[in-house]
């Protein structure tokens, strides 16, 4: 028999993902059982790449939380559908990955395959996971998004505003958790110039969150044709992948 | 040879058959609906788990249709389920002839059905039919291949499962699991549906390695050699499909094991004789079913060496051969085929199929047409063809595939004319198409792209676009919620000099109804008077009058002239009466009805309003779409005023109309408020799925919340006060701030709920759900103090109940609060939440054991009130609370104390206590403290004390356990 892929908490993530949840406080709950899974996982335990993804992602989804129980949307109805869509696509390449299906996505794939080691530094490695979940399932959760409240991508629409608000959270979110994965010299490092590594971070979040919004525009344009829409999911994977495998080379240890 | 075809057992599925045949058959209740959703990957025998099950279906006495969708994008709507009637009809003896007619009936109605401005008739008469078809037997739909379903189908099976088409109906469909990925729109159709007990979603995974051997010896005759055996497995990796094809190598003696499906087709391809060969590329160009005659025509064969080609394709395991036509025997094969044709060939094999079908009429006749030519590179032929393919469409309401096919048409159309064979595309008139395709495009939600289409038949006019133009622009623009051009683009008409005073009316009165839905009353009502003035002038303008006069009427409602309004709207009826249109007539009623129930809230009126609008339209011929919401107004008034027979009956008449879309999800949420009023928890379940069901298939996010708000209620019924608060919170993540009533709604139930938790016990409070709903109460209260008075009239209401749910939570609850929220619903005329709040004004002045007389009286107010709307949860709560407080609930009938006795007779030990004695007996069963047994029972701690010691003394024992289990015992538990 060999190893299941999860290891000992294997039952307990399988258990985990037959559930499917339905609204974003559900998403929340769920991200926070996996992290504490994750990071139960040898060898690395705590230092797992996907924790660190995960870790960054349950902090993000809070605040988007948060956001809609303050009124900080103008399209709650919009943001928790693409919230709830966005996320299942991250349990169903999990579950995927689960079964060994040869189909779990590519992008999603090589941060999964660092799951048992090598290790890979934090930040890369949430990066990583960042950048599979951006752009490769944003366009597609936007889409279905779109297609299931009968509305459509119009840049400049109260969605595109609440999408774009997103950011913001990022933006807010990152530079503190950057800070939070540095080591002591690191953070020295960080201060000297910090602001400008803040920024970089920022815009590469922000540039990848539009090209997801362009991406899905040019999905939703062909979403009634089968083969069109296939050849758009592959070209994503693909460009996913390789950005991904990028970041979790030794050369994706330099952003670090 | 050919007998060789299905011989191949089916292995390792047999739990999945028994799970099949009882969830689709055994555990069906007659009228109950259920699905199965078979998912797994190409080969993993998805389609022959689906002809299995429908095989035993079918013997145990279903009736059984089955059909497939195609992969064509541009197939007729409803397409899988003719073809499932066309094979089920020629499968029928002559013995069945009263089926036999049914079906052909149905399919008539297909082939004839005219276009009526009842956009849902469609599903309700194919419904319809198939319960002519099923004769009171269980139907079983099986759909394969459910991932390139249209949309229509689609629509059709939420509306059979919700249990709108009053059919015990089940459907069995299998879909690609790679499919799924991405965007597809089953997708989430599927996500929702499978959260419902009636859905379960199948997936099917490979074979293991057991069942793989067991295959594969089965194939080939004999148990494989140790090699093969592990050869197979680790090239098939379980995919059945895969093991078959190997296996079958393996026993033909094919040189070792090809790597690959791809290497194995090839070679099967390369080994065919010349015509079978031929005869597999042109299935494979062909769309399936390929008839035998029209394979005949395509490849020119004499009959004897056709059949033989195909029998040879079929035993090389290429293709199928059914009573329909023939199939590739699997959509790999047709992966492998794909490249092996020059254009040339297959260009050459399209026109021999679009020559053949001019020639003779064939199933979807028209799209396949279209499609033929097209490939074949004669635009100017397939252009025709596209659009008759789209006016079919449209004839049966499938507007998103009407606009595929304009949309070819309208690329035909600019195709450059290929070789000099055919006609040259051109001598359409290109806005017409244009037209069309954006009309179609705004039918089915594609808003965007009708906007870009109208833009480039504005753009190809050259001039200024026209003011039919413009309007038709502003009503998409509104339709995809950008209301802010869509103001200027009304406002450009109304400028424009050379409009006509027609053009203008309704440029006005459009602008009016925008800017009323964007809560700008005055300049609505500005607005609705400009157009009804221009309206004036011209002869038959009446839409534009309804429209005007209710948007000023409900314009002068919000802005506190509400009599003005009414009249307005009141005069719109008769002017609508006078001109006779149908449609007019019916919006008119709509608009009076919605007027008096909603903003105004003179329900009684409101009611008989709406009902006798009920009338009037059916008598004009409109019943399915305005009668039902029509009766749907009726039903939410009834309800409020606290009629609820007279709302079930309502509810039930328009359900009969076999309502669909939005019209359906409306009175089935109006009866599960019933349903949750009467605490009927089987009733209000049934509707929750059904409306989950409707709301899988999306486009109705104002829906959520009313089924979100009655799930809480029905959970806290049942004492799950968690659930309750789970669809509370979902609520409020999903809602906009300025849905202030709504929101009140919500926050209310968030309340109730955690008052309850902490009341009951049931499980503990949550501080951060509270902190959230205390915010949310802030917030509803902030904006309504700016909201219109009618919109505030309706909030404060709930934000009194939700400022009293606070005050229990803070404490034991204040009686005045209460009774201010009593008062609030009395003055509504809503007798539910005043009765409500009386019995917890009653609690809250029992628990300060103050005031016993008034509290009784608020009881017996409260129980009468109860008792007259049949609402038994809220009667027997009061019944416990009175119980309790030993209040005579019936004021005339028994000495008091009487009722305390009530219940079953005590056994010989405890004939000696008395009912106060037991009740407090029981009460130290449960592990209460005397301190808690006072609180519950509204007597002090010290009295309490004296009760124990009583029942210690008549009991003989000395602790509170002995005296338990005493209880325990003699209630048998």
């Amino acid at each position: 028999m060999t190893e299941p892929v999860w290891g000992p908490v294997h039952a307990d993530i399988v258990g985990l993902l037959a559930d499917h949840p339905e609204d974003v406080p559900a998403v929340v709950d769920h991200l926070t059982k996996l992290q504490d899974l994750l990071v139960r996982l040898p060898p690395l335990e705590a230092s797992c790449p996907l924790a660190d993804f995960n870790k960054l992602y349950l902090t993000i989804t809070t605040s988007v939380l948060e956001g809609l129980y303050d009124d900080f949307f103008a399209d709650p109805v919009f943001l928790s559908r693409l919230d709830v869509e966005f996320a299942a696509r991250y349990f169903d390449a999990l579950r995927m990955w689960t079964e060994s299906s040869p189909t779990t996505p590519k992008a999603w794939a090589c941060l999964f395959r660092r799951m048992r080691g090598p290790d890979a530094r934090p930040l890369p490695s949430a990066a990583a996971g960042v950048n599979a979940h951006i752009n490769f399932d944003l366009p597609f959760a936007l889409v279905t998004t779109f297609s299931h409240l009968e509305s459509e991508p119009v840049d400049g629409s109260d969605q595109h505003r609440d999408y774009l608000k997103i950011n913001d959270i990022f933006a807010d979110k990152i530079p503190s958790l950057r800070r939070g994965y540095l080591e002591r010299w690191q953070l020295l490092l960080d201060m000297l110039n910090g602001d400008i590594d803040d920024w970089y971070q920022g815009e590469l979040v922000e540039y990848t969150r539009d090209v997801a919004w362009r991406n899905a525009q040019k999905i939703w344009r062909c979403r009634h044709d089968p083969n069109a829409r296939d050849c758009e999911r592959a070209r994503l994977d693909d460009n996913a992948a390789a950005l991904g495998r990028l970041l979790l080379s030794p050369l994706g240890a330099f952003l670090q | 040879m050919a007998s060789d075809v299905d011989t191949a057992p089916l292995v390792g599925r047999a739990d999945q058959l028994t799970m099949l045949r009882s969830a689709l058959l055994g555990e069906l209740g007659p009228g109950q609906t259920a699905a199965v959703f078979v998912s797994g990957e190409s080969g993993v025998g998805k389609s022959r788990l689906l002809h299995e099950a429908g095989a035993r279906l079918r013997d145990a006495g279903a009736v059984v249709l089955t059909g497939s969708c195609l992969d064509i994008g541009d197939a007729s709507p409803l397409h899988p389920v003719l073809q499932a009637l066309r094979r089920f009809d020629a499968d029928l003896t002559a013995a069945q002839a009263r089926t036999s007619s049914a079906v052909r009936g149905l399919l008539g109605m297909f082939a004839e059905e005219p276009a009526t401005p009842d956009g849902g008739t469609l599903l309700e008469r194919v419904s319809r039919g198939l319960s002519l078809i099923a004769e009171g037997r269980p139907l079983v739909l099986v759909l394969d291949d459910l991932q390139w379903v249209d949309r229509s189908t689609r629509q059709l099976l939420l509306y059979l499962l919700a249990g709108l088409g009053d059919l015990q109906l089940s459907v069995l469909a299998a879909v690609r699991a790679e499919s799924l990925q991405g965007a597809h729109p089953l997708r989430r159709v599927l996500t929702e549906l499978r959260r419902l007990r009636s859905v379960r979603v199948l997936d099917l995974a490979p074979l293991d390695r057991a069942d793989t051997d067991r295959l594969a010896a089965a194939i080939v005759g004999a148990p494989l050699t140790p090699e093969a055996a592990e050869q197979v497995w680790q090239r098939s990796g379980g995919n059945p499909f895969v093991v078959e094809e190997l296996a079958r190598d393996l026993r033909d003696g094919r040189d070792g094991l090809s790597d690959t499906l791809r290497e194995i087709f090839l070679t099967r391809v390369d080994a065919l004789p010349q015509h079978a060969h031929a005869v597999v590329h042109a299935v494979a160009a062909g769309v399936e079913p390929v008839e035998h005659w029209l394979l005949a025509e395509v490849l020119a064969l004499p009959e004897q060496e056709l059949i033989e080609a195909a029998r040879a394709a079929v035993a090389h395991r290429l293709i199928v051969s059914a009573d329909d036509g023939y199939r590739l025997r699997h959509r790999l094969v047709a992966e492998v085929l794909e490249d092996e044709l020059l254009p040339a060939e297959r260009s050459a094999l399209h026109r021999r199929y679009a020559e053949a079908l001019t020639r003779a009429p064939a199933e979807l006749h028209q799209a396949r047409l279209a499609h033929h030519w097209r490939l074949a590179g004669e635009p100017g032929r397939a252009l025709p063809a596209a659009m008759a393919a789209a006016r079919e469409a449209e004839r049966l309401h499938g507007f998103a595939e009407a606009h595929r096919h304009w949309s070819v048409a309208l690329r035909l159309a600019s195709t450059p004319a290929g070789p000099p064979t055919g006609p040259v595309p051109g001598d359409v008139d290109r806005a017409a198409l244009l037209e069309h395709a954006a009309e179609t495009a705004h039918q089915c939600g594609e808003h965007a792209r009708a906007l870009s289409l109208l833009a480039e038949l504005a753009g190809a006019e050259e001039t200024e676009p026209s003011c039919a133009v413009r309007i038709r622009r502003a009503r998409y623009l509104a339709a995809a919620g950008r209301s802010a051009p869509a103001e200027a683009e009304y406002q450009r008409v109304l400028a424009a000099p050379d409009c006509t005073a027609r053009e203008r009316a309704t440029a006005a009165a459009h602008l009016a109804e925008l800017l009323l839905h964007l809560g700008r009353y005055a300049d609505a009502g500005r607005r609705a008077r400009e157009a009804l003035e221009l309206a004036a002038k011209v002869d038959g303008s009446t839409t534009e009058v309804v429209l005007a006069s209710s948007a000023l009427g409900f314009s002068e409602a919000f802005l506190e002239d509400p009599d003005a309004g009414l009249a307005v709207v009141r005069r719109a009826l008769e002017i609508a009466e006078r001109a006779g249109r149908p449609e007019d007539v019916a919006c008119a009623y709509l608009h009076l009805a919605e007027l008096l129930t909603g903003p105004l809230n003179i329900l009684e009126e409101g009611v008989v309003v709406a009902r006798r609008g009920a009338e009037r339209v059916a008598e004009l011929g409109l019943g399915r779409t305005y009668e039902t919401r029509l009766l749907a107004i009726a039903t939410n008034g009834l309800f409020r005023v606290g009629q609820w027979a007279e709302a079930e009956k309502v509810v039930a008449a328009a359900l009969r109309h076999r309502p669909s879309g939005a019209d359906a999800v409306e009175l089935l949420l109006a009866r599960c408020r019933l349903s949750v009023g009467y605490g009927d928890i089987e009733a209000s379940d049934r509707d929750l799925e059904a409306v989950a069901t409707m709301l899988a298939g999306g486009g109705a996010p104002r829906h959520v919340l009313p089924m979100l708000i009655l799930r809480a209620g029905l959970a806290m019924w049942q004492g799950r006060h968690d659930v309750a608060r789970q669809a509370v919170q979902r609520g409020l993540t999903e809602s906009r701030s300025d849905d202030v009533v709504l929101l009140a709604t919500l926050a209310w139930h968030g309340l109730r709920a955690e008052a309850e938790a902490l009341a009951s016990r049931t499980v503990p409070v949550d501080e951060t759900a509270l902190r959230r709903l205390r915010d949310a109460v802030d917030r509803v209260a902030t904006k309504s103090g700016t909201a219109a008075r009618p919109v505030r009239y309706v909030a404060d209401g709930f934000l009194a109940l939700c400022t009293a749910e606070l005050s229990r939570l803070d404490g034991r609850g204040d009686p005045d609060a209460w009774a201010r929220s009593a008062l609030e619903w009395d003055r509504r005329n809503h007798p539910y939440p005043a009765a409500y709040s009386r019995l917890r004004q009653a609690e809250a002045l029992l628990a300060r054991r103050s005031r016993n007389a008034t509290a009784a009286k608020l009881l017996r107010r409260a129980y009468e009130m109860a008792q007259g709307l049949g609402a038994v949860p809220l009667t027997s709560e009061i019944r416990t609370l009175a119980g309790r407080a030993r209040v005579d609930l019936e004021e005339r009938a028994q000495p008091a104390g009487r009722s305390a006795t009530r219940g079953q007779p005590a056994s010989d030990e405890l004939a000696l206590l008395t009912a106060r004695e037991r009740e407090v007996l029981a009460a130290v069963a449960e592990g209460l403290t005397n301190k808690e047994i006072g609180q519950r029972l509204f007597i002090s701690e010290r009295t309490i004390g004296v009760h124990v010691s009583h029942i210690f003394d008549k009991l003989q024992v000395r602790t509170r356990v002995q005296a338990s289990a005493i209880l325990l015992r003699t209630r048998g538990e």
